[in-house]
């Protein structure tokens, strides 16, 4: 079947049979090796992408149930050279160690951001519940959010 | 190696027309189906019959004094609607519970209901509510009462040609909870878990029903408990001798993520929490 559906901002045509999870569409057919594969069940986050811009587990979605819909990978963030807030602040808290579930965290942080500008501490760890680190510990990571919270608050109230 | 074959219908009628076939599985949203088909060799796979282009297994409707759910709703759309908070606060508190925030925005009343898993979250709710499901096949439809619908752990009374096309249930009495108990509170399947539906009057229970959740091979009324309640008052002593008798009708077994004493213990705490809850909201 042909596949229509927009990855980060791009309207894409893919020939697929359409059981393909949508992680191995990503990484393998058009090379976004941003999305990791951590546990592969839906449990860990690592896959974690936008559809129509909430989180969902690219290892848990077939490429026949996103036609005509909207995906953002970790590569759709940014624009251009600068760094999404939420990318910026992950970098300056230190809340990224080894790295590999950094693009889902990033992805769920900002899905939560865009929902909720001024998150609670609860609130940012039901939003985080389904990505696990292994390395930080998670406070560095909720400091993250916090900073990107006060930064695009700023920068909101700056445009007005 | 061969990929499984993929059928999307846009109609109702397409999918129905579909389910029937040989090899072919439904999938809703894919959050356990996925999960189990994960160490299946790709040339082992069934043909997905892919729901999600029909749109009207999507809708939450008000239907008489309750409600019409369509099966593809998701977990999230049920923690977010406004009309299931004030109808049905049971099966919004198990939805806003299940899974982590990637999973709800997947996981679908149907998907979950279909499974047949006696620990599923939005069953216990279910059974409060007296849900009844519309079973569809391309001949036409019959209903079904939630507590008639499973057999065993995985086993329902879903024939082969049919899917769940409506779920429809009364709204909630003016008192109702879901509470369960997990390994951690994001991502685990449930130990055990206690929805109630309850109407007090003049301080006194006028209805309830209760169900418990993962303690027996289906969900389960706790009926003696139900009717021990009936035109009590809600104190101390009633809910104490509550708590003993639900812990009694619970079933429950040792398994890989708990024993049956400790599941039958926890029915009657959590019916406490529940019920006290109620009484200290008057």
């Amino acid at each position: 079947m042909k596949l229509k559906f927009t990855v980060n901002r791009r309207a894409t045509t893919l020939e697929v049979t359409g059981a393909e999870r949508v992680i191995d569409l990503l990484r393998e057919r058009l090379g976004l090796v941003g999305t990791k594969e951590g546990c592969g069940k839906g449990e860990c986050g690592a896959c974690t992408v936008l559809l129509d811009g909430s989180p969902v587990c690219s290892c848990l979605l077939l490429s026949s149930q996103v036609a005509g819909r909207e995906i953002t990978t970790i590569e759709g963030l940014s624009e251009g050279e600068s760094l999404h807030p939420v990318q910026a602040a992950f970098a300056e808290t230190g809340a990224v160690q080894c790295g590999f579930c950094t693009p889902g965290l990033v992805l769920s942080s900002a899905a939560l951001l865009a929902d909720i500008p001024a998150p609670s501490r609860e609130q940012m760890k039901r939003a985080l519940a389904g990505n696990l680190c292994r390395c930080t510990g998670y406070q560095k990571i909720f400091e993250a959010v916090e900073l990107a919270s006060r930064n695009m608050r700023r920068e909101k109230r700056r445009r007005r | 190696m061969r990929e499984a074959s993929v059928i999307a219908p846009r109609s109702l009628r397409e999918a129905l027309r579909a389910v029937g076939r040989k090899g072919v599985v439904a999938v809703a949203g894919g959050t356990d189906l996925l999960v189990r088909l994960h160490d299946v060799a790709a040339g082992e796979r069934p043909s997905f019959l892919v729901l999600d282009g029909v749109r009207t297994l999507h809708s939450i409707a008000p239907r008489g004094k309750g409600l019409a759910l369509g099966p593809l709703v998701t977990f999230s759309e049920i923690e977010r609607s406004s009309l299931l908070r004030t109808l049905a606060p049971q099966l919004v508190e198990a939805a806003s519970v299940a899974g982590s925030v990637q999973i709800r925005n997947r996981a679908t009343l149907g998907g979950n209901i279909a499974n047949g898993s006696p620990a599923g979250d939005l069953l216990p709710p279910l059974y409060v509510l007296s849900a009844r499901l519309e079973l569809s096949y391309s001949g036409g439809r019959r209903q079904v009462m939630i507590e008639d619908f499973f057999k065993g752990p995985g086993e329902t009374v879903l024939r082969r040609n049919e899917l769940i096309t409506r779920v429809v249930f009364e709204r909630s009495q003016n008192r109702g909870f879901f509470l369960r108990l997990a390994v951690r509170r994001a991502l685990a399947i449930s130990k055990v878990s206690v929805a109630a539906n309850v109407s007090l009057r003049n301080g006194r229970v006028q209805s309830v029903r209760i169900a418990l959740g993962a303690v027996a091979p289906t969900v389960l009324r706790a009926s003696r408990t139900e009717e021990y309640l009936l035109g009590r008052e809600l104190d101390r002593d009633s809910i104490e001798t509550a708590c003993g008798l639900a812990s009694g009708e619970a079933a429950p077994i040792d398994d890989i993520r708990s024993e049956a004493d400790y599941r039958r213990e926890m029915v009657g705490v959590l019916l406490g929490r529940g019920l006290l809850r109620i009484a200290s909201a008057r």
